[in-house]
């Protein structure tokens, strides 16, 4: 082909006419290689050739750029001063510059692909034993193999795991628990729950949104950092203790719903501290510390937190609108209104959101919380979200939703404006519950009146039932009088039907008598009652013991003015008709007896009666006293005192 | 797949992407296994090495390995999907759930309700005659 080196004789090489024999089939035939293209077996040969032995060799490389006549041309001119020291330095470092000089035009040219192409040069296959590449592969599916296998193994364990503690249970199995008490839906990838009241006719604005999320795997928490478990819910204590009752699913509540919250409803008497510090448990900054709770109680907790803002929100709306003659103040969570004069009935919102609270703070007022009044206001609210759900039947189908039963009467039965405006009128929450409040307080007065008067008045006993049925605003008490012993004979019973702000007293006879909340004033009608009831049951007395019944009256005119109501009285004459009593009933002084005989026993001729015919005319009463008598109590002693009038 | 997910509006489409997403995992594994075993056959001539053509073939093989395992987790995911799926959406589990809940409270509402009214009766009773003893006897 061609002349590589040339040193002083040129040899001239042929390659062979024959192929390379590639491989002799057993028959004998023989496969040849494909002979080289040219331009491989330039680039092959020229492969071979040792460039860095060209040094200092004026020889001309034989190469298919025409470029490197002028580098050679520069480099046989340089040879000829090869005279100072530093001559071979200078040829190095010349030689050096002109093979980097080639090389970046070699690599320029090679970049432009008009003139050059570089390509890969077939070389002989390196010497790999086939044994060496079985290997490999084994190495390589062994490898393979474990990947899976440990996949593998992830899941066997995973399914294991679960199998094993069959105590927590599986995710989906509570998820599903959830599912069937509390709304939940799907929102892209996370779950969202909905722990408001807004299906059972809440209309409050606050959403009650909660996220459910997979809880982490005890084992992960225990063995990663401390750090790691306090990641999910970034404020329990790094030592928060692994229950054994852990759940598979963690609820996550916004934090303005997060802790305790309740109405706090006390009744204050006077002004005694008008803003008290009890709601000072407030926001303390911990979050909660229920984070091992299991998720029911704390939605329910949450749920009540909500309902309890839900509720103190509306009231405090109410009292704000409210008119009322002393005005109902909101002052932070805390809404006063006066109940009765004097008499403040204080609602407030407690919501604790740590377990830090301070226990020395609630109880100097716990012991004045009203359970009955705050179970009344929950009671009162759902009571409205009832309404708001349910509508009467029938719902016109075009017309709104909601007027009341008695409005879709109204246009059957043809009621008038007044009717209709009477319709319109509803009570709120807040009127509802101060009225309960003033029922209370009513009904509070009304029995210390009666047991105080009880207490003070011995003798006609005062016996006082009150009923078992009785509504948040009306009850009603039924007062016996009657005397020990005597009890068939006269017994005086009146009725007392305690309201909001007034009593209603329904007497013996049937008078209605109608009262403030002043408890002075059924303190006065009671006295009355039982002066009266003496007079009556002395009445009934004298009938008993065949006595005869002169004269009467429950208002006696005489006498001294009482301060509250009037005496009464009665004359009783005996049988025969020569022993007369009279008696005088009255609240303030008591009861006084006197007694006259008609025909003296024993009779003296004066000089202003001279026969004793007169002495049947009656004569003057004299007292009896009546604290020296015998005898257990009033009508026991009128009794006693007839007997002896009648034998004597 | 999460993309997938995120993007169905209907219930249909959303069941559609779970019925691929099973295909596409099912089908993952199975030409990611072929592959491995195409490889370990190794007849492939290239340029490159034969210890570079090794080199790769583990490297590839591993990678499908990894495939394959991923393929089975995202199963396991599609499972919990799919179950997930089921509890929140089987209205008619939860309405019986419901029904069954209500059932339960109005009973014991019920209950609660006679029980309460049987032991108001028994105190009204009960204070009837306590009062009477009280208000007649000499110590009030």
């Amino acid at each position: 082909m061609k002349t590589i080196m040339a040193y002083s004789v040129n040899v001239s090489v042929e390659a062979p006419i024959e192929n390379q024999i590639q491989e002799i089939t057993y028959d004998g035939q023989e496969i040849y290689q494909a002979p080289l293209t040219l331009s491989e077996n330039l680039a092959k040969i020229a492969q071979k050739i040792d460039f860095s032995k060209t040094n200092g060799e004026d020889i001309k490389k034989e190469s298919e750029s025409g470029e490197k006549g002028e580098e050679d041309a520069k480099d046989s001119a340089s040879f000829q001063s090869s005279l100072w020291p530093w001559d071979s330095v200078r040829n190095k470092l010349r030689n050096a510059l002109t093979e980097v000089c080639v090389l970046a035009d070699v690599l320029a040219i090679a970049k432009e692909k008009h003139y050059m192409v570089l390509d890969p040069v077939p070389q002989e296959p390196a010497e790999v034993k086939p044994m060496i590449q079985v290997y490999a592969r084994k190495k390589a599916l062994a490898g393979a193999a474990s990947v899976i296998m440990m996949g593998a193994d992830r899941l066997k364990n995973c399914q294991n795991e679960l199998a094993r503690n069959r105590s927590t249970p599986d995710f989906h199995i509570e998820l599903l628990r959830l599912r069937q008490n509390w709304r939940l839906k799907k929102v892209s990838n996370s779950i969202i729950g909905d722990l408001s009241y807004r299906t059972a006719g809440s209309k409050f604005p606050q959403t009650g949104m909660f996220e459910v999320t997979k809880a982490e795997e005890e084992e992960k928490s225990s063995t990663s950092p401390p750090a790691s478990p306090s990641a999910g819910n970034n404020v329990s204590g790094q030592t928060h203790p692994p229950n054994s009752k852990a759940s598979a699913l963690r609820v996550t509540i916004p934090s303005e719903l997060q802790g305790v919250a309740y109405i706090e409803v006390l009744c204050q008497k006077d002004q005694e501290d008008l803003c008290s510090a009890n709601i000072s448990l407030l926001n303390n900054s911990a979050h909660s510390s229920n984070a091992d709770m299991h998720w029911q109680q704390k939605l329910e907790a949450a749920q009540n937190v909500l309902f309890c803002k839900e509720l103190f929100s509306q009231l405090a709306r109410e009292a704000v609108h409210l008119r009322a003659p002393i005005p109902h103040m909101v002052v932070g969570n805390q809404i006063m209104a006066t109940v009765l004069p004097g008499i403040q009935l204080i609602i407030g919102l407690c919501h604790s959101t740590g377990n830090d609270k301070k226990p020395a703070a609630p109880p100097p007022h716990k012991s004045d919380h009203d359970h009955v009044l705050e179970h009344s206001l929950h009671q009162l609210l759902r009571e409205v979200h009832h309404k708001n759900t349910h509508h009467p039947f029938p719902h016109p189908s075009s017309g709104p939703l909601g007027p009341s039963k008695r409005r879709c009467l109204a246009g059957p039965t043809a009621a008038d404006r007044y009717e209709l405006l009477e319709m319109t009128k509803s009570q709120t929450l807040l009127e509802q519950i101060i009225q309960q409040a003033q029922h209370y307080f009513m009904r509070l007065r009304t029995e210390y009146v009666l047991d105080t008067i009880a207490k003070e008045v011995k003798d006609p006993l005062i016996v006082s039932h009150w009923n078992a049925l009785n509504s948040p605003t009306q009850s009603c008490v039924k007062i016996n009088i009657l005397t020990h012993g005597y009890d068939t004979v006269c017994r005086t019973s009146l009725v007392v039907h305690i309201g909001e702000k007034s009593l209603k007293c329904v007497c013996r006879d049937g008078r209605v008598m109608h009262m403030s909340y002043e408890p002075q004033e059924l303190r006065d009608l009671i006295f009355c009652q039982i002066y009266q009831h003496q007079i009556t049951a002395v009445q009934a007395l004298a009938k008993c013991m065949g006595w005869q019944f002169l004269a009467n009256s429950s208002h006696l005119g005489l006498g001294a003015v009482e301060p509250l109501g009037n005496a009464s009285s009665c004359i009783l004459a005996s049988p025969i008709g020569d022993r007369m009593i009279a008696v005088r009933c009255e609240p303030q002084t008591g009861v006084q007896v006197a007694i006259a005989h008609s025909p003296r026993k024993d009779f003296f001729p004066g000089q202003l009666v001279r026969e004793r015919k007169w002495e049947n005319l009656g004569g003057s009463f004299k007292e009896v006293r009546w604290d020296k008598m015998e005898g257990k109590n009033f009508l026991n002693k009128m009794e006693l005192l007839m007997a002896s009038l009648t034998s004597s | 797949m999460a993309a997938q997910r995120a993007l169905p509006q209907s219930k249909e489409a959303l069941l559609k992407s779970y019925t691929t997403r099973l295909k596409e995992d099912v089908k993952s594994m199975l030409e990611n296994f072929e592959e491995i075993i195409k490889l370990a056959k190794g007849e492939n001539d290239s340029q490159l090495s034969r210890m570079t053509q090794c080199e790769q073939d583990t490297y590839e093989m591993h990678v499908r390995a990894a495939n394959i395992v991923r393929a089975g987790e995202s199963l396991m995911k599609l499972v919990s999907d799919i179950k997930q799926y089921l509890i929140l959406n089987d209205f008619p589990s939860v309405n019986e759930a419901i029904a069954q809940n209500s059932k339960l409270f109005r009973t014991k509402q019920a209950e609660c309700d006679q029980k309460l009214a049987s032991l108001r009766d028994d105190m009204a009773a009960d204070l009837y005659d306590l009062e009477e003893e009280y208000y007649t006897s000499i110590y009030k």
